[in-house]
C-alpha cells in the first residue's frame, strides 16, 4: 500500500491531489458519478439525486459545526430560506442560474443576521436560540400565505426554473440533447447537482486550507486562545455563519427543485436540522470527505431499511419513513458509542491497516 | 378585569407545568452537564403509561405513582446505556445523543400504543371548576398548581436536606472530586434520572388533562418548555421553576392581548413569544436569569 510522499514544504502540504493514488481516486470517482444517471433505474436516480443535495447540506453544516464548532439547530431555517426563495423565483418565471444564487443569498443575509448572536452564546445555549430562531423563521413562513401558500404549500414550478422555458408541464418538454445523449429530466437535474455539489465540495477544500478555514478552527478549539493570537473571534463566526447559510440556501433550492412542492413541516423543522448534524458527525466532524460520506451513508439507509424493515417483525408494522429514521438514529447512537470519529475514523483505521500490514503495530 | 384575573390563572396553571418540565431538565442538567431533548418522550410515556395503568383497574392515584416510577425506571436505563458511556465527551456529543434516543422512543411509543389520541382520566370530574373573584377556575388547574408546587417543595427539601440532594449538588460542581471522595458518581446520575423521570410522568400526566386527550405528539410540548430552562438558567432550579410560572403567564396574556394586535403574523404568534422572551433575555443576560456565569480562562 502506497502511502502520502514526505511533506517536504507548505505547497505540498496543502495540494489537493498529493500523490498518485489520490489523482487515481479521483479518476475512478469521476468515472463512477458519471456512468451512474445512464445506468441507474429512476428509483435509483432519485436517491442519487438526493444524496448529492444532502451532500451540499451537509458541507454548509460542517462550515459551521465542523470548522467553528458552533452548534446550530437553526439549519433547517437556512434551508427553508433557500427553498422558498427559489420557489418563489420560480413562480416568477426565473431560470434556476438565477434561483440557486438567490436563494444562497437571502439564506446568507439571515445567516449574517443570526452570527451576532453566536458571540456572547456558547454550547448548548447557542443550541436553543438558534432551534427558537428556527420556530420563528417557520412563524413567518406560516404567516404570510400570500407569498409562501402558507400552511397550504407552495408548488417549485420547475419547468420554468430549470429549463427557461415556458413548457406547460415536465412531460411535455422533450429530453435536451447533449452530444447525442438524450437527458431525461432526472438527469439533467442530477448533472446540475453534480456540478454544485462538487463546487461547494471545492469551496469548503478551499476554506478549510486558507487563513479564514485556519482562523475557524482556532476559534472550534479554543476562542480565547484565538483571541490572544490575533484571530478575530467574533469576525470569524459571523463568516462562519453567513458561508453555511449560503450553502444552506443552495441545498434548499436543490431540494426545492427535487420535491418540487414545499411545505413548512418538511423543510423548517427540527428533525432536518438534527439530521444534517447528525450526518456530519456519522462522516466525522472537520473535514469535508466527513461531510460527504455522512450525506452518502445517510441517504442509503433509506433504501437498506426499506430491504430490512419488512422482515423484523414489529418493526413491519411502522410507516417506511419511521422504519428508516429507526434505523438511522440506532447507527447514530451506536456509532457515537463506539466510533467518535465517524466514517472517517473507520476509514483511517483500515488505511493504517493496510500501510502496516503485515505488522500489526 | 375578570377576563384579566382568568388568564392569569389559566396562565399559573400552565406554568406550573412548564416549571415541572423545566425542573426535570435542570435536575439533569445540574448532575451530569446533559441535556436531555428525550425529556418529551419521557412525558408522553408518562402520559401514556398513566392511561393504560387506570384501564387495567388502579385507581387514579395509584396508575400515576405507578408510571411515576416505570418512567423514573426507563429514563435510568436510558442514562445507563446511552449516556454513562458519554461521561467526558463534549457537550455536542450528548445532545445529538439524547435527541436520537428521543426519536428512538418515539418510535417505540407508535409500536407500543399507536397514534390515536386517548383521553386522560381524572379522579374528578374534568368540566368541574370554581368562581375566584368572577373567574372560573378547573379543578385541573388547581391540582395542577398544587402538585407542581409540592413537588418543588419536596425537591428542595431533598436537595438541601438530605444525603442523596448533597451527593447530587457535589457531583453536579465537580464529578472527579466527587468520585475521589467516595460519592457513588454512576448511582447518583441513576437517582438523578429516575427522578427527572418521575417530574416528567408528573408533567405528562398534568398536560394530558389541558386538551383532554393524550397521543404520542405530547412529546413535541417539551420543546416549548425550552425558554423556560434557558431563560431561568441550566443550573438553577429557582430560576426554572420562576421562568416556567413567568412564561406560562405571558404565553396566555400574549394569546389574549398581543395575537390580535399583530394581524396576520399574530396568527399563533403565542407559540413561539417565549422563544422571542428567551432570545432577548439571552441577549442581556447569555447564562439566563438565575444561572452561573462560568470563568473560563486559556
Amino acid at each position: 500500500m502506497p502511502t502520502r510522499p514526505l511533506v517536504t514544504d507548505y505547497a505540498s502540504d496543502l495540494a489537493l491531489f498529493p500523490d498518485r493514488w489520490h489523482r487515481v481516486g479521483w479518476v475512478v470517482f469521476l468515472l463512477i458519478v458519471l456512468t451512474v444517471p445512464f445506468v441507474a433505474s429512476s428509483y435509483w436516480l432519485a436517491i442519487s439525486n438526493d444524496t448529492l443535495l444532502t451532500i451540499v447540506g451537509a458541507i454548509g453544516m460542517m462550515v459551521l459545526t465542523g470548522f467553528t464548532g458552533q452548534i446550530s439547530l437553526g439549519h433547517a431555517a437556512f434551508i427553508a430560506l433557500g427553498a422558498y426563495t427559489a420557489g418563489i423565483l420560480g413562480g416568477a418565471h426565473m431560470p434556476f442560474w438565477v434561483a440557486i444564487p438567490a436563494a444562497g443569498t437571502v439564506a446568507a443575509l439571515f445567516g449574517l443576521a443570526i452570527g451576532p448572536f453566536a458571540l456572547r452564546l456558547e454550547g448548548l445555549y447557542l443550541a436553543i436560540v438558534t432551534l427558537g430562531l428556527l420556530y420563528l423563521v417557520a412563524h413567518l413562513l406560516l404567516s404570510f400565505p400570500d407569498l409562501t401558500g402558507g400552511a397550504v404549500g407552495l408548488e417549485v414550478p420547475v419547468y420554468y426554473t430549470f429549463a427557461g422555458q415556458g413548457d406547460l408541464s415536465i412531460t411535455l418538454r422533450p429530453p435536451l440533447e447533449f452530444f447525442g445523449l438524450s437527458l431525461g429530466y432526472d438527469q439533467q437535474l442530477y448533472f446540475l447537482f453534480l456540478a454544485v455539489a462538487l463546487l461547494t465540495a471545492w469551496w469548503s477544500k478551499n476554506i478549510q486550507r486558507s487563513n479564514t478555514g485556519r482562523a475557524m478552527m482556532a476559534v472550534r478549539d479554543h476562542d480565547m486562545a484565538a483571541a490572544v493570537l490575533g484571530v478575530d473571534p467574533a469576525k470569524t463566526k459571523i463568516i462562519a455563519f453567513g458561508i453555511s447559510a449560503f450553502i444552506a440556501g443552495i441545498c434548499g433550492a436543490l431540494f426545492g427543485f427535487q420535491t418540487q412542492y414545499l411545505s413548512v413541516e418538511t423543510t423548517a423543522n427540527l428533525q432536518l436540522s438534527v439530521i444534517f448534524i447528525a450526518m456530519i458527525v456519522l462522516g466525522g466532524l472537520g473535514t469535508t470527505f466527513g461531510a460527504i460520506a455522512g450525506a452518502i451513508v445517510f441517504r442509503l439507509l433509506e433504501p437498506l431499511a426499506h430491504a430490512v424493515g419488512p422482515s423484523i417483525p414489529l418493526v413491519s408494522t411502522l410507516p417506511q419513513a419511521d422504519q428508516a429514521t429507526l434505523l438511522f438514529a440506532l447507527t447514530v447512537i451506536g456509532m457515537l458509542l463506539v466510533e467518535p470519529f465517524g466514517v472517517l475514523g473507520i476509514w483511517l483505521r483500515i488505511k493504517r491497516y493496510f500501510a502496516l500490514w503485515p505488522f500489526r503495530y | 378585569m375578570d377576563t384579566f384575573l382568568q388568564l392569569l390563572l389559566s396562565g399559573l396553571a400552565l406554568g406550573a407545568i412548564y416549571a415541572l418540565i423545566a425542573l426535570g431538565f435542570v435536575v439533569i442538567y445540574r448532575a451530569s452537564q446533559v441535556f436531555n431533548f428525550a425529556h418529551g418522550e419521557f412525558l408522553a410515556v408518562g402520559a401514556l403509561a398513566t392511561v393504560t395503568f387506570t384501564e387495567i383497574g388502579l385507581p387514579w392515584g395509584l396508575a400515576v405513582l405507578a408510571s411515576m416510577v416505570s418512567t423514573g425506571f426507563l429514563a435510568a436505563v436510558v442514562e445507563r446505556v446511552a449516556l454513562r458511556p458519554l461521561v467526558g465527551r463534549p457537550i455536542f456529543v450528548t445532545i445529538m445523543v439524547t435527541i436520537f434516543v428521543g426519536m428512538v422512543l418515539r418510535i417505540l411509543l407508535v409500536m407500543l400504543w399507536g397514534t390515536d389520541p386517548r383521553g386522560m382520566p381524572t379522579p374528578w370530574d374534568p368540566m368541574s371548576g370554581f368562581d375566584v373573584g368572577g373567574a372560573k377556575v378547573w379543578t385541573n388547574s388547581v391540582a395542577a398548581l398544587a402538585t407542581a408546587t409540592l413537588c418543588l417543595g419536596l425537591f428542595f427539601v431533598l436537595i438541601r436536606k438530605t444525603r442523596l440532594g448533597v451527593a447530587m449538588r457535589a457531583t453536579a460542581s465537580d464529578q472527579e472530586t466527587s468520585l475521589a471522595l467516595g460519592i457513588p458518581v454512576g448511582r447518583v446520575f441513576a437517582m438523578t434520572w429516575f427522578i427527572a423521570g418521575m417530574f416528567a410522568a408528573l408533567g405528562g400526566v398534568f398536560l394530558g388533562m389541558f386538551p383532554r386527550s393524550v397521543d404520542v405528539e405530547l412529546g413535541y410540548v417539551a420543546l416549548r418548555a425550552f425558554p423556560a430552562v434557558i431563560v431561568g438558567g441550566l443550573e438553577s432550579p429557582v430560576g426554572a421553576t420562576v421562568a416556567g410560572f413567568g412564561l406560562g403567564v405571558l404565553e396566555v396574556l400574549a394569546q389574549a392581548y398581543l395575537n390580535p394586535e399583530l394581524g396576520q403574523f399574530g396568527q399563533n404568534f403565542h407559540e413561539v413569544f417565549p422563544y422571542v422572551i428567551m432570545i432577548v433575555v439571552l441577549i442581556v443576560r447569555p447564562y439566563g436569569l438565575f444561572g452561573a456565569k462560568t470563568v473560563r480562562r486559556v
